[in-house]
């Protein structure tokens, strides 16, 4: 059963060109009519769908098109045409501790985390020790999050990600969290996660992460899909480009 | 409601943060709409405190004025900037992003709360009882923070598009204090100007604020009218314009 459904997406951004970011020059630019309006194609028909227990690696070169589809899997982004279908949780590991402030402690940081993500904030609290355990944090939790190391933010926001069943992850260039030690521990823990029946989306330039985690690859170029199928197969096709 | 949580979680981080690391803490709330108003109250006594007509106060005058103004000019600075600065957050998270500037106007309001106690204090200094009609200021400060959130909302999308618009709104917010009888009596007006600030809603809001809280001047039923239909009206403009530009907005995030 697909949770993930994509279907003839196009996302196209409106681009002004000479961009003005003051209001002064645009409406001196719009009199004199020097103002045009491009569209930006950064995604073009692009289909694919996830089932459970999967997991689509999304490869590309810079500026192909892949936080784009990211963003319109998350629903921060209308598509502008086509649909993209997601049926279920999502835990969006994009950017990890996106949403964390440093003058709040740990612990306030993993609710505020955790209720940005649409999970019960009373249900998070009972286990945010837990968390703080799992991160390697505990003695931390209650101290602002700018005494934290990034390694330490950075398992923080992996923990508190994943602590949650989701249907769906978005993973961005996140398993290469923290130390050696820490690194199985978060891979082990991401396919405990996969093998419970989650669908993941996995955007990585880490070329061996793919072939080893992938079961499909897609490979992204200019905003078109240029090969979809077995990720050994559309990796060496990617790298041979 | 899905995201009360998170609103609530986001009202408190509004409220703590700003003096997170001061020594008395959340008690700068408290301080501050004192420590302001006693320093306009020095400056300005002399000058209007004997215009004020009848039985009227110029300190609690003075400073239920700061309190409102206060209220309305952070309220729309910190809820237009809501979205810009919780950009990185937008683009990654599904979250409804009407809910930063939303909490930043409730934020604004339990401060607004908060600072009716020193101001209950001041009237009682001045010997000047709470009027009965006192529970109306909750009326008032649920109509300002919807006014606040409307206008916040509508540039908090103007702010993404056009960087000199924060320096605009800045100006604006001080030509509007102006034209707010924050710490003048409007009586010393001429006319015909009397007639251009009854005009700003925020007099309205601040003659209603006055006359409930401690009978400290007139309210009139327009001044109900005013500042309830433009509260409304604030609220749903914000809304649509928000809804409807979000979506091409949130793509230069």
């Amino acid at each position: 059963m697909a949770i993930i459904e994509v279907r003839n997406l196009n996302v196209t951004y409106r681009v002004l060109m000479n961009r003005t970011s003051s209001m002064k020059e645009l409406f001196r630019d719009l009199l004199k009519r020097k103002i045009r309006v491009i569209n930006y194609v950064a995604l073009q028909d692009v289909s694919f769908t996830v089932d459970k227990g999967e997991v689509v690696a999304i490869l590309g070169r810079n500026g192909a098109g892949k936080s784009t589809l990211l963003k319109v899997l998350a629903g921060v982004l209308p598509p502008t045409k086509g649909t993209s279908k997601v049926d279920g949780k999502i835990a969006p590991m994009i950017e990890l501790g996106a949403g964390f402030h440093p003058e709040m402690t740990g612990a306030e940081n993993v609710l505020f985390y955790s209720a940005l993500m649409g999970r019960d904030v009373k249900r998070v609290k009972s286990r945010t020790a837990d968390i703080g355990e799992w991160a390697g944090v505990s003695d931390h939790m209650d101290f602002p999050l700018r005494t934290f190391s990034s390694g330490m933010v950075a398992r923080l926001a992996f923990a508190t990600a994943t602590d949650e069943q989701a249907e769906v992850l978005l993973v961005d260039e996140v398993l290469s969290v923290g130390d050696a030690d820490f690194q199985a521990k978060s891979r082990a823990r991401m396919n405990s996660l996969i093998s419970s029946g989650a669908a993941v989306v996995l955007v990585s330039h880490d070329m061996n992460a793919v072939r080893t985690l992938a079961t499909r690859a897609v490979w992204l170029e200019n905003g078109n899909v240029k090969m979809i199928g077995n990720p050994a197969e559309v990796v060496a096709a990617y790298e041979a480009n | 409601m899905k995201y009360a949580q998170l609103i609530r979680l986001l009202v408190g981080r509004e409220l703590t943060l700003r003096y997170k690391r001061s020594a008395i803490g959340i008690g700068w709330t408290l301080l501050n709409p004192v420590l302001t108003s006693f320093v306009l109250w020095v400056v300005f006594s002399f000058v209007f405190a004997s215009r004020l007509p009848g039985t009227q106060q110029y300190a609690p005058y003075l400073m239920a004025g700061i309190l409102l103004n206060t209220f309305f000019s952070q309220g729309v600075t910190i809820s237009a900037e809501s979205i810009a600065s919780n950009g990185p957050v937008l683009t990654k998270v599904y979250v409804p992003p009407q809910v930063f500037p939303i909490s930043t106007a409730l934020a604004g309001l339990v401060n607004f709360f908060i600072g009716m106690i020193p101001l209950a204090i001041v009237c009682y200094i001045s010997g000047q009882p709470l009027a009965w009609t006192a529970p109306f200021v909750l009326v008032v400060g649920v109509c300002l923070a919807l006014l606040t959130a409307g206008i916040g909302l509508t540039l908090s999308i103007m702010y993404i598009r056009f960087d000199d618009m924060r320096n605009i709104v800045t100006v604006l917010l001080m030509i509007l204090m102006y034209f707010t009888p924050v710490f003048y009596p409007i009586s010393i007006l001429s006319p015909r100007l009397q007639s251009i600030i009854q005009m700003n809603p925020l007099t309205s809001y601040l003659d209603v604020f006055r006359w409930a809280f401690s009978n400290n001047a007139s309210a009139t039923s327009g001044d109900w009218i005013f500042m309830l239909s433009t509260s409304l009206l604030s609220i749903c403009i914000g809304t649509v314009v928000f809804k409807k530009f979000w979506p091409r907005t949130v793509a230069m995030l």
